[in-house]
């Protein structure tokens, strides 16, 4: 028996065009009955990365023949990673062979380590109702003559667009003129793709441009509303204030929602023009009577998915405000002093109320994949034993 | 602790007046709130923060009674006493609490979705309806000064010195004024009997409050004085009452009472807040601590604070909020740390520097639980002439987050960070699981350098670098339905996982799992209504256990919930208790529990495994522990936890487990920790026999006190054989004194324990952050901080609030405290304990930063300190670090980061710099000692730096230190810019040159080429400059060719000739190329220099075997199966023509490809049809020869194309099928010995790098004309031409004699080494023949005719015998190949693939 163990080192999570590394440990564990023969044989091992891709029947229709037909169908060698799996597979890289014919002793252990790119041109993780996109890296290992054993390993990718394209291993710009100095340049280069994608999304989310906007029903100005930027990466806080001294129609309670827009695109849409479906990300409900200003604090959570837009589906962010105001504007009653008898002022029984929402849309980009993967469901690891 | 969170909220008065709101007074419950104008009281309600009823005094009642000025809950909320200025106080009823009339109830159009969306919207939108009537004035005929409500009487203090009692149903024959007078006042209780009466004739009261766990009223006096009445009888209303008064103390202002801690803190005028405590021994009250704002950070403020104006205790009691005349807010914790204040930073100044006002409070008032700050502000100065305008009046409402510890002080929640907002958690994501088995030091993947730096989860100290590195807060938001109904959360706690987190507000409780992201409610509302949480809530494993009232059964209970199953009582596992439970807590299987009758009780839970549903729990009480004589009133009691930490450690104990029992009870009584130790003094039970589940605990010993002053306590109940010192430690925070640790000490062998009874210290150590959390392992204390953000200028002439206030954010910190405790440890000499400590937390990832803190802190005390020290410990630390490997770069780590100032008191304690550097050296670490020199350059004469530099520079070269050394250049022409006399060291092998004096070196490069034309007339030109091969220029700026030459230069240039000298002359040319390549070494000008003396060749047999070596290339083969006579080698010598001639022109070309593209890589694919070569003429004059000859080559090749076919390069990276030699080529003299010999050559040439290194240091020993190192190159790389190319060159006239001989004599020696030992050159050395025989001519015509054995040849003959295998040379890696398979097309086996690449 081989205990298989495959660990990201660097947790779940990885921006698109970042670099996969996962170790890959092969142990043949020395238990009390394994004498010096039972040695193992592994026949061969590969490991490949791939994004499996599924749409519910109710919301999504795919035409017939599919455009997006299963890129596996089409390779060439014998490990298919997303058999047994629902859906097609939309997007694979080429599969890297680990090992050919591994003898383990017992006691003994190896580890090979599985770099890949990941691919650039693929869509997100998603998990939304009308599709699913799920990233595995499948590590398909066999034993001679017997079945290939699969053991996947789910990690979560973000896309951040713009990210600048990783650099193709062309030469060095001129190559080193003395022959004697080319040793040190060694692999610096891999960081640089990330870094400079996470400085970019740094830059596009902490700059500050204030909107501002009136809040109005048919009835009047309700509130002034003051949102500081529009743009978010995920697990930042969005910071919204209200001034309602302003507004002269009185607002009994507000609530403000982060939802994500899940819409199918036109021509994969089971029934023309249905709805895009929404879902809450995270709620702030307050009551703001007498309130003369307040502010909310709602926070992105770091395992949604950001912004983006494949040709089946788009996914739009929108903060969701609804407002429960009286029905006239109230002229705020004035206490005249010394009067002839005591006067006691109550509040009002009941308040003739009706609702109204906005909507915001806003944009949220991805963040720092390490940070996002503290709180990822996916732990990196995985193990089999085969 | 509290931390503020985001802005105030602003609350607008609905109703228009003209008086303005002055004072806020809170009901007992904090859910309504009483606000006075002059002639009005309004009642606001605490969420939603709404106005409910304002009640406005009749003009002729206002002129009766005079203008409100104080106001007073009744406890339970049903009357409302309000003092007004003529000396009344008026009753109000509050009406209509009761029912749930509600006020603001929504109506909404019919058809409105929006009521059936969810049920909870109805409760929290409106809130109760109340009324106010006014039952009756009472006239005490004095103004009022304070009035304060005290069990079920009112007791008011008047300004004529009297303080009368009333009921609060205002019944008259009850009343009764006590004469401050008649109050016997003394310093103490015990001498007031006789003591002098204080004299309070004219004295009254102007604030009183009464705290209830001290039984009296603490009182400030008009004068200023402060006191503190007690009852001597039971009963207050007794008349005799008697006081004690604090000494020396006369500027009183305000008082407030903290009944959890029986602590008293009076503002003063001064702005300092003294907090007194009663002594109980003596009844005197004692001075504990002062509140007051440090110069050090509030520079321009500290003094300018104006008289305390207002105090308030928040709700639990663990912090207090004071305000001053002139404004602002700061926040305490009980025991004095500072944690907020509003006069500094971006609460006082804008963006752009101006200084904003401070808000001027007039009253303010604690929300329910603590999470708002309600604030009446006082716009003074607005008051222009003129009727006063009719505006809404505001109140703010400061929004707080506190620590889950402030009230449940369970230990879940102390090895994590949890907050609590108003409707939401805070908890420090990113945490490691905490690894409880030691974490070996796997190898850490340091993977892409991302930052924060790259966290593997599974060990703690790798995750530990996520949590210095991370400042992200995980926000969970409470589920909207259980927090509408059951608002305020009261209770939080977290599992030791850090993943499930449980709340308790008003009713019921909720929780939470991060692997599902949901919330778990009560699925029956009734269920959850019926109960409240008292005593907290705890996890146990995966279970929740809370103490609770059961409302149906009025009865108290202890439940466990299991975190999986779904939240209903059938699923819960319920014990009656007997008397209500003040605190929870946990200890791995045991739960502790503090009643309110004073008494501990032990319950251990089982999982029972016999009961079918995993769920079933057993729970039985263990011990119960009555603590009523120790503690005066059960409020007191902060915390209590079971440890397994007792006075004496595991040494006594026979196995660490044991040590992990439940040995001691810590109970924080009111601020004072006492331990209660198990009493093992009695006949040691044996454990082994008592069947576990009876075990008989042992009683325990009566309380010890360990310290005062306790906020919060730490420990774990984990054991960690490695880390003992810091895991059977206990934590203390104490407020402004910082932090306590209780370490325990160990003797350093095991072995003999008794000689040394181990006891525990207590070590104080100071922390500016505010301990939260404590992480065992890692000896580091987790916290947070407030920071601000502004966001003003932004928009509207008015300044918004947001502008006004800065965005307040809660920032995550730790620090590092380990240093502290080595230094107490040192301090008090107990160096082996501090050594045991250091070597326990050696792996921590910033423990050289904790030695290097050791230092720092150290010295800066010591050597700024102005009166000299008696006992420094600065050599005591020296001394210490000195045990570690890390002591030199401590030292000089140190050294950088303080002033220079400091840097004798540094190295007079820890040793003399120059030794220092040299143990650097000794031990091979170049970079500190790099870094020593820097010091020693400040502190020393520059020569002695300059010479230890030199020591330096000269190592790095030998190791091939390349950034050193050129950092060593840098430095050393910085120290040496100043000097003038020649360099003392430097032996001047340096002949008078022939232009003499330093002119010579003036032009630094320039004239180092010229030095090698002034031996040859020809004229200098430009492009002999661009033609030298160009080192790493572009990266290393400091060419020194350029700038100005100065004695430092050439004292450089010495120490680098002679680095290259020895390298040349030990045959490393390897390393040779490298120096030079980095340092930008001028090779050629060098070796034009050296030519007849270091770049001699002594010996070729030796050099050519050591160049074997260095560029691992292979000795050559000869083919085993070409039997001799196939071998016609010698008879038909190569049609040397098309190579020949293709040589020298393809080494042109190449060398001006060279100089052109300056790319190695042209060097070989010589694909020279393509690139027209220039003719590059060097100004050599021998080597013009050269040059010239080449000339007439390019002229010769550019004219007419070349039709050379692609000439048999070098193996080139891709693999390309035509590279050897395009088919054409071959068959054109096809021959299979010629296929032979060309797969025999191409199966002996060396990796591809050391090709292009071998011709590039051919090239440039061609510039510098050293011939014998061309041979030597050419032999190794079995080029012919290139040996033919020298022999041509040798019989220039300028080749001195010797040369010659030297070559000849070279080539005869490796001749004869090659028949003797490398066969493999035989067939090479024969092509050589020609060249051989003119050699010796020339030679033969200068020199005695040395006879030239005709014989070798013959020797050839047998060459091809099988003995060349066991060619002594070392078995080359590529050449190896099967002579059997050279047979194959070029295509064969041997392409590229074979050699340039080690087989894997």
């Amino acid at each position: 028996m081989i205990e298989v163990v495959a660990s990201m080192s660097r947790g779940p999570v990885f921006l698109a065009g970042e670099l996969l590394e996962c170790l890959i440990t092969f142990t043949n564990p020395m238990s009390h009955l394994s004498t010096s023969a039972s040695s193992e044989m592994l026949a061969w091992a590969s490991a490949q990365i791939h994004c499996q891709f599924h749409a519910s029947e109710s919301r999504v229709a795919l035409p017939a023949q599919g455009t997006k037909q299963d890129v596996q169908a089409g390779s060439d060698t014998v490990l298919i990673p997303s058999r047994g799996e629902r859906g097609q597979c939309m997007l694979d890289t080429p599969p890297k062979i680990l090992f050919c014919d591994l003898r383990l002793d017992p006691g003994e252990s190896k580890t090979y380590s599985y770099n890949e790119i990941v691919p650039t041109d693929g869509p997100p993780s998603f998990r939304g109702q009308a599709v699913k996109y799920v990233y595995k890296l499948t590590i398909g290992c066999q034993r001679v003559n017997s079945p290939i054993k699969l053991l996947r390993v789910p990690f979560r990718v973000l896309v951040l667009h713009g990210m600048p394209e990783p650099p193709f291993p062309q030469h060095e710009e001129v190559a080193p003129s003395n022959p004697f100095l080319e040793e040190e340049e060694g692999g610096r280069r891999d960081a640089r793709p990330l870094e400079r994608a996470l400085d970019m999304l740094m830059i596009s989310t902490s700059r500050r441009c204030a909107h501002l906007f009136n809040i109005t029903n048919m009835r009047g100005k309700v509130a002034k509303f003051c949102i500081f930027k529009t743009v978010y990466r995920l697990g930042e806080d969005i910071i919204g204030t209200f001034t309602f001294s302003e507004g002269d129609i009185p607002c009994l309670q507000y609530s403000v929602s982060l939802q994500s827009e899940e819409e199918v695109q036109q021509q994969y849409q089971r029934r023309p023009g249905q709805s895009a479906s929404i879902t809450g990300h995270g709620r702030h409900l307050e009551s703001c009577l007498h309130t003369a200003s307040c502010h909310f604090s709602l926070p992105v959570p770091l395992n949604v998915t950001p912004g983006f837009s494949t040709d089946i589906v788009s996914l739009r962010w929108r903060l969701h405000f609804e407002f429960v105001t009286a029905r006239e504007p109230v002229e705020p009653p004035t206490v005249l002093q010394n009067q002839s008898e005591v006067t006691v002022w109550t509040g009002a029984d009941h308040v003739d109320v009706d609702t109204f929402s906005w909507d915001l849309p806003i944009k949220v980009l991805p963040t720092n994949p390490a940070l996002a993967s503290y709180v990822s469901q996916f732990s990196g690891t995985n193990s089999i034993n085969i | 602790m509290y931390f503020l969170t985001g802005w105030p909220r602003r609350l607008l008065c609905p109703l228009r007046s003209e008086e303005n709101p002055f004072h806020i007074q809170p009901s007992s419950q904090r859910f309504y709130f009483a606000v006075l104008s002059e002639t009005q009281l309004s009642i606001w309600f605490s969420r939603p923060s709404v106005l409910i009823v304002s009640y406005v005094e009749s003009a002729k009642a206002a002129a009766q009674f005079g203008f409100y000025q104080q106001a007073e809950w009744k406890p339970d909320d049903s009357m409302i006493a309000v003092a007004a200025a003529n000396g009344y106080v008026l009753l109000f009823d509050v009406v209509g609490g009761g029912d749930d009339k509600c006020l603001y109830e929504p109506v909404y159009p019919k058809g409105s979705p929006r009521v059936k969306v969810n049920p909870g919207y109805k409760e929290e939108q409106c809130a109760p309806a109340l009324s106010l009537e006014m039952k009756r004035p009472v006239d005490l005929e004095a103004p009022i000064t304070s009035l304060q409500s005290m069990q079920e009487d009112l007791v008011v203090s008047t300004a004529d010195g009297f303080l009368h009692i009333l009921q609060w149903n205002g019944v008259s024959n009850g009343r009764k004024a006590i004469n401050l007078c008649t109050v016997p006042f003394s310093l103490d209780l015990q001498s007031s009997r006789g003591g002098p009466s204080l004299d309070l004739d004219g004295v009254h009261i102007r604030d009183m409050e009464y705290c209830v766990t001290l039984d009296g009223f603490a009182v400030v006096f008009d004068d200023g004085r402060l006191g503190f009445i007690t009852p001597m009888a039971s009963r207050f209303t007794a008349d005799q009452l008697q006081g004690v008064w604090a000494a020396d103390v006369t500027d009183g202002t305000c008082v407030a009472v903290n009944n959890k801690y029986r602590l008293m803190a009076f503002g003063c005028a001064s702005g300092s807040v003294s907090v007194y405590m009663i002594d109980t021994t003596t009844g005197s009250m004692q001075l504990s601590h002062r509140l007051e704002l440090t110069p050090k950070h509030y520079p321009d403020t500290w003094n300018k604070t104006g008289p305390v104006k207002s105090i308030q205790w928040s709700p639990d009691y663990s912090v207090v909020m004071v305000t001053w005349e002139c404004g602002g807010l700061s926040l305490w914790s009980v025991f004095g740390a500072h944690l907020i204040c509003t006069l500094g930073e971006d609460f006082a100044y804008r963006s752009d520097g101006t200084k904003k006002e401070p808000i001027k409070i007039s009253s303010m008032s604690w929300g329910a639980e603590g999470y708002h700050l309600w604030v009446i502000t006082s716009s003074d100065g607005a008051r222009g002439e003129g009727p006063p305008p009719l505006q809404q009046a505001g109140i703010l409402q400061f929004q707080f987050i506190k620590s889950a510890l402030t009230v449940n002080p369970c230990t879940s929640n102390q090895e994590q960070v949890l907050l609590i907002g108003e409707d939401r958690l805070y908890l420090t994501c990113g945490d490691p699981t905490q690894a409880h088995s030691a974490p070996e030091q796997h190898a850490s993947r340091d993977g892409a350098p991302l930052y924060p730096p790259s966290p593997a989860p599974s060990t703690v100290s790798q995750g530990l670098s996520t949590l210095l590195g991370h400042r992200h807060w995980h926000v969970v938001q409470i589920h909207s339905t259980y927090l509408e109904s059951n608002w305020p959360i009261r209770y939080a706690a977290i599992d030791t996982q850090g993943q499930c987190m449980a709340v308790a507000g008003r009713r019921g409780f909720a929780h939470y799992s991060s692997f599902t992201r949901k919330w778990k409610l009560f699925g029956n509302i009734t269920q959850e209504q019926n109960m409240t949480v008292t005593g907290g809530l705890a996890w146990w494993n995966d279970y929740i256990i809370i103490a609770c009232y059961n409302f149906i059964d009025q009865q108290e209970e202890l439940r466990l919930y299991l975190r999986s199953s779904n939240l209903d009582n059938a699923f819960a596992n319920v014990t009656k208790l007997h008397s209500d439970t003040l605190l929870l807590n946990v200890f791995r299987n045991m739960v502790i529990l503090f009643r309110a009758d004073c008494s501990i009780c032990l319950y251990n839970i089982e999982r029972r495994q016999d009961s079918p549903t995993s769920s079933a729990v057993s729970i039985e009480l263990l011990q119960e522990v009555t603590m009523a004589r120790y503690i005066p009133h059960p409020a007191l009691v902060v915390s209590v936890t079971l440890t397994s930490v007792r006075t004496e450690t595991g040494i006594t104990l026979k196995a660490p487990q044991q040590a992990c029992a439940a040995e001691s009870i810590m109970l924080n009584l009111a601020g004072q920790l006492i331990m209660l130790q198990r009493d093992r003094s009695g006949p040691q039970v044996r454990e082994k026999e008592a069947p576990p589940n009876q075990k008989k605990l042992l009683p325990f010993c009566p309380p010890v006190v360990l310290a005062q002053c306790v906020e919060n306590v730490w420990t774990t109940c984990r054991s960690n054989r490695k880390k003992r010192h810091l895991l059977e430690a206990l934590w203390l925070a104490c407020g402004e004194a910082g932090m306590k640790v209780w370490l325990p000490l160990f003797p350093r062998d095991h072995r003999k324990p008794h000689s040394f009874l181990s006891r525990r210290i207590m070590l104080p150590f100071h922390i500016n952050i505010y301990p939260l959390a404590v992480l065992f392992e890692d000896a580091l204390v987790l916290g947070a901080t407030n920071e601000t953000v502004l966001y003003d200028g932004l928009q509207g002439p008015r300044e918004p609030l947001e502008a006004h206030f800065p965005f307040c954010t809660v920032e995550r910190t730790s620090q590092i405290y380990l240093h502290h405790i080595l230094r107490q440890l040192l301090v008090r000499n107990l160096g082996e304990q501090a050594l045991l400590l250091a070597q326990s937390c050696a792996g921590l990832p910033y423990f050289p930063h904790v030695l290097e803190l050791m230092v720092h802190v150290v010295l800066e005390e010591e050597a700024t300190s102005r009166e000299p020290i008696p006992d420094p410990l600065l050599p005591t630390v020296a001394k210490f670090i000195t045990e570690f490997p890390l002591f030199l770069q401590t030292i000089v780590h140190c050294a950088r980061k303080t002033e220079y100032a400091l840097w004798n008191y540094l190295f007079a304690a820890v040793g003399n710099p120059k030794d220092l550097f040299e143990e650097c050296l000794m031990a091979q670490d170049l970079d500190t000692a790099a870094s020593y020199l820097i010091i020693l350059q400040n502190m020393e004469v520059p020569a002695v730096s300059r010479q230890h530099a030199t020591l330096l520079f000269n190592t790095a070269l030998e190791q091939g230190k390349w950034d050193l050394c050129r950092h060593m250049i840098r430095f050393l022409k910085a120290i040496g810019s100043g000097e003038s006399e020649t360099p003392p060291l430097t032996p001047t092998t340096q002949e008078p040159s022939s232009t003499g004096g330093f002119e010579f070196f003036r032009h630094r490069s320039i004239s180092l080429s010229q030095s090698a034309d002034s031996l040859i007339p020809g004229k200098f030109s430009l492009q002999k400059t661009l033609s030298m091969p160009t080192g790493p220029s572009a990266k290393s700026s400091d060419r020194w060719s350029r700038d100005s030459d100065c004695a430092e230069n050439m004292y450089i240039d010495m120490m680098l000739w002679r680095h290259a000298r020895r390298l040349l002359e030990e045959v490393r040319l390897k390393d040779l190329g490298c120096f030079s390549a980095q340092l930008g070494f001028e090779l050629i000008g060098w070796l034009c220099k050296e030519r007849t003396r270091a770049a001699r060749v002594d010996d070729f047999v030796t050099a050519l075997k050591r160049l074997h070596q260095d560029f691992l290339w292979p000795f050559p083969v000869i083919p085993r199966l070409l039997n001799a006579d196939q071998f016609p080698l010698q008879e038909r010598p190569l049609p040397a023509q098309p190579r020949g001639v293709m040589a020298p022109s393809v080494f042109s070309v190449l060398g001006t490809r060279l100089l052109k593209s300056q790319s190695a890589d042209s060097l070989l694919n010589s694909d020279m049809d393509t690139a027209p070569p220039h003719g590059a003429p060097n100004s050599h004059s021998w080597l013009d020869g050269l040059g010239a000859e080449q000339k007439e080559m390019d002229m010769a090749s550019t004219d007419e194309p070349q039709t050379e076919e692609a000439f048999l390069s070098p193996l080139i990276n891709k693999v390309d099928e035509c590279s050897i030699g395009s088919a054409t080529d071959l068959t054109e003299t096809s021959s299979m010995s010629e296929l032979e010999h060309i797969s025999m050559e191409l199966a002996n040439k060396g990796p591809h790098k050391s090709q292009v290194q071998l011709r590039y240091l051919l090239h440039i020993f061609m510039e510098a004309g050293c011939l014998e190192w061309c041979v030597v190159i050419g032999l190794i790389l079995r080029d012919t031409n290139i040996i033919k190319q020298v022999v041509s060159f040798l019989d220039c006239p300028e080749v001195p004699a010797e040369t010659v001989q030297n070559v000849r004599n070279g080539l005869l020696a490796v001749d004869a080494w090659a028949s003797s030992d490398c066969l493999g050159y035989k067939p090479f050395l024969s092509l050589l023949r020609p060249q051989l025989q003119k050699l010796a001519e020339t030679v033969a015509e200068q020199v005695l005719p040395e006879s030239f054995q005709p014989s070798s040849a013959s020797k050839l003959t047998e060459a091809s015998s099988p003995r060349a295998e066991e060619s002594r040379g070392p078995a080359s890696l590529g050449a190896s190949l099967p002579a059997e398979a050279s047979g194959g097309g070029p295509g064969g086996p041997h392409t590229n693939a074979g050699n340039g690449k080690d087989p894997v």
